[in-house]
């Protein structure tokens, strides 16, 4: 195993000392493992808390700032965090306006996240929770309760977010982020394993010539295993599994994310979107908003994942609003 | 026999299903080898010490059988630990709020106690009955209770009732194919095996019906 990391025991610990350190002016370390932003929670806003396991930078720490997360509960590598820093976190994004949790639909996080709503909701807290399930692999579209939530959360923390800045109520935020993830369509590919470092042993197994269509942010398996094949055949297979999922039809304006999922070229990222261009074009489909670069990765995992999401005026007017985090601006 | 139930016999109940779950770790550890990663018996064991650590530290002056349930639900939600937390915190949660403040309750509200036990683990888990879980064992035994008390049998015979019937539930596992945690992803391979969660629900139960009729 290649790695640059110390004892596998410390990494969690040491990477939130670097991170704290490093974003000072942004982020402080309220418990453990609860990072906040300097001064939450903000009188007058709705609190927006995510958490979830680790090893998926810039997630989701990389989302704390003026217009995105205001705290975050930080799991081990690939693991919920418990219910406790579940708990801390919540608390700490509370100034009485309530809070709107947005975590990923993960059974260990909806498990401690929902048992510290249920607790602190008895102390007289109003939460609200959003549930993000983009990913079309990992389920049918009649069972979308079984998808797993990937790269869209970050379209629902942007849109949340800026509500959340213009003052809008947890009963608003709550329905709009329930609709942002409806209207939210992920698909992935892989070529590459990630590397765990408590075992050294790759996330999944695959051959040397082939990439795996579907494959989840933590090795979970994908719909199909393929050849590697060139990049505007692997778009265009994605785009045409994303597209009919909605479906996503002409007229309609979309946000694009490419993510890299941690050791794929931004330079293969863009001729990834040079094709998704050209296919939202045939459709007579409208790209509002596009993101190209890593922005929900699976540590060093090699691939990419397409996002797309329907936007209405609304929410095209949240994403436009400026944003300050630490790994995301403007 | 009386036909009510008292908040020092809901706590010494407690506390004996408690130390009988932890003197069965090794049992635990054992049946999980099987079929998961053998450590069933120890997060049974560390969830069940934090619950008598709990009930040690509770004002029993207040004599508030919901606020006891509650304070014990939370200790073992907020301490962490494997899936057994959750799940057992949400069970005790919602029995507790189900309970009430009384301090004296009578069976039928007992039976609804346990319905916010299952309800707590339902919602928690979000399981189903026939996935080889501790749900396999707990709806039956609650709803042979809630029979037993409505057609108005002794409150000992539904003990012995609901007993019987999770332990028909725990056994009824060992047909079933995983279809969650580890274990899951064994396919056929988990059947003929009791499941590790069901086994220490049906001793949790078991022990806790005896106790408060003994």
């Amino acid at each position: 195993m290649k790695k640059f990391i110390n004892q596998y025991d410390d990494m969690i610990e040491e990477m939130l000392e670097g991170y704290v350190a490093a974003n000072a002016d942004l982020v402080e370390r309220r418990h453990e493992r609860v990072i906040t932003r300097v001064g939450a929670p903000f009188q007058k806003k709705v609190g927006l808390v995510t958490g979830g396991g680790s090893g998926h930078k810039p997630a989701l720490i990389g989302y704390l700032g003026e217009g995105m997360m205001d705290t975050v509960a930080v799991g081990n590598i690939f693991a919920a965090p418990g219910a406790q820093i579940c708990y801390d976190a919540i608390k700490a994004a509370d100034s009485g306006e309530g809070v709107l949790v947005c975590i990923g639909n993960y059974s260990g996080d909806l498990m401690n996240f929902g048992a510290a709503v249920d607790m602190l909701k008895d102390e007289g807290h109003k939460i609200e929770t959003v549930v993000v399930n983009d990913d079309v692999a990992s389920a049918p579209v009649d069972n979308m309760d079984n998808r797993r939530g990937v790269a869209g959360e970050i379209i629902l923390w942007k849109v949340v977010g800026a509500m959340a800045k213009q003052g809008a109520t947890l009963d608003e935020m709550k329905r709009v982020g329930d609709q942002v993830v409806f209207n939210t369509r992920s698909l992935g590919v892989a070529h590459t394993p990630c590397i765990m470092p408590s075992s050294g042993k790759p996330s999944f197994e695959i051959g040397p010539d082939e990439m795996e269509i579907g494959v989840g942010h933590h090795g979970e398996p994908g719909i199909e295993r393929v050849k590697m094949m060139p990049a505007d055949e692997i778009t265009s297979l994605l785009m045409e599994k994303i597209l009919v999922d909605l479906p996503f039809k002409s007229g309609d304006e979309v946000s694009v994310i490419v993510n890299g999922l941690g050791s794929t070229a931004l330079l293969e990222m863009y001729i990834v979107y040079r094709k998704v261009a050209e296919i939202l074009k045939e459709k007579g489909i409208s790209a509002h908003k596009i993101w190209v670069g890593e922005y929900f990765t699976s540590m060093e995992m090699g691939g990419f994942s397409i996002t797309l999401t329907q936007l209405d005026d609304g929410m095209k007017k949240a994403i436009d609003v400026p944003v300050n985090a630490v790994h995301f601006k403007g | 026999m009386p036909e009510t139930i008292d908040f020092e016999r809901v706590l010494s109940s407690l506390q004996a299903a408690a130390e009988k779950l932890r003197s069965q770790k090794d049992y635990f550890n054992d049946l999980d080898s099987q079929i998961g990663d053998s450590d069933h018996g120890d997060s049974i064991d560390s969830t069940f010490k934090k619950v008598l650590e709990s009930l040690e530290s509770y004002d029993t002056s207040k004599r508030d059988i919901g606020g006891l349930l509650k304070v014990i639900g939370r200790g073992i939600i907020l301490s962490g630990g494997a899936a057994m937390g959750p799940l057992y915190g949400s069970g005790f949660f919602e029995a507790g709020n189900a309970a009430g403040g009384a301090a004296v309750i009578h069976v039928e509200e007992l039976v609804a106690m346990m319905r916010g036990f299952v309800a707590g683990i339902e919602k928690r888990g979000g399981v189903k009955l026939g996935e080889k879980t501790m749900f396999d064992t707990v709806v039956p035994a609650v709803d042979a209770l809630a029979t037993a008390v409505e057609s108005g049998e002794p409150l000992r015979e539904a003990m012995n009732k609901a007993s019987a019937a999770a332990e028909s539930g725990m056994q009824s596992t060992k047909e079933m194919h995983s279809k969650r945690g580890r274990s899951s992803r064994l396919g056929d391979r988990s059947v003929g095996y009791v499941d590790p969660g069901s086994a220490s629900m049906f001793v949790f139960l078991s022990a806790f019906f005896e106790s408060l009729v003994t």
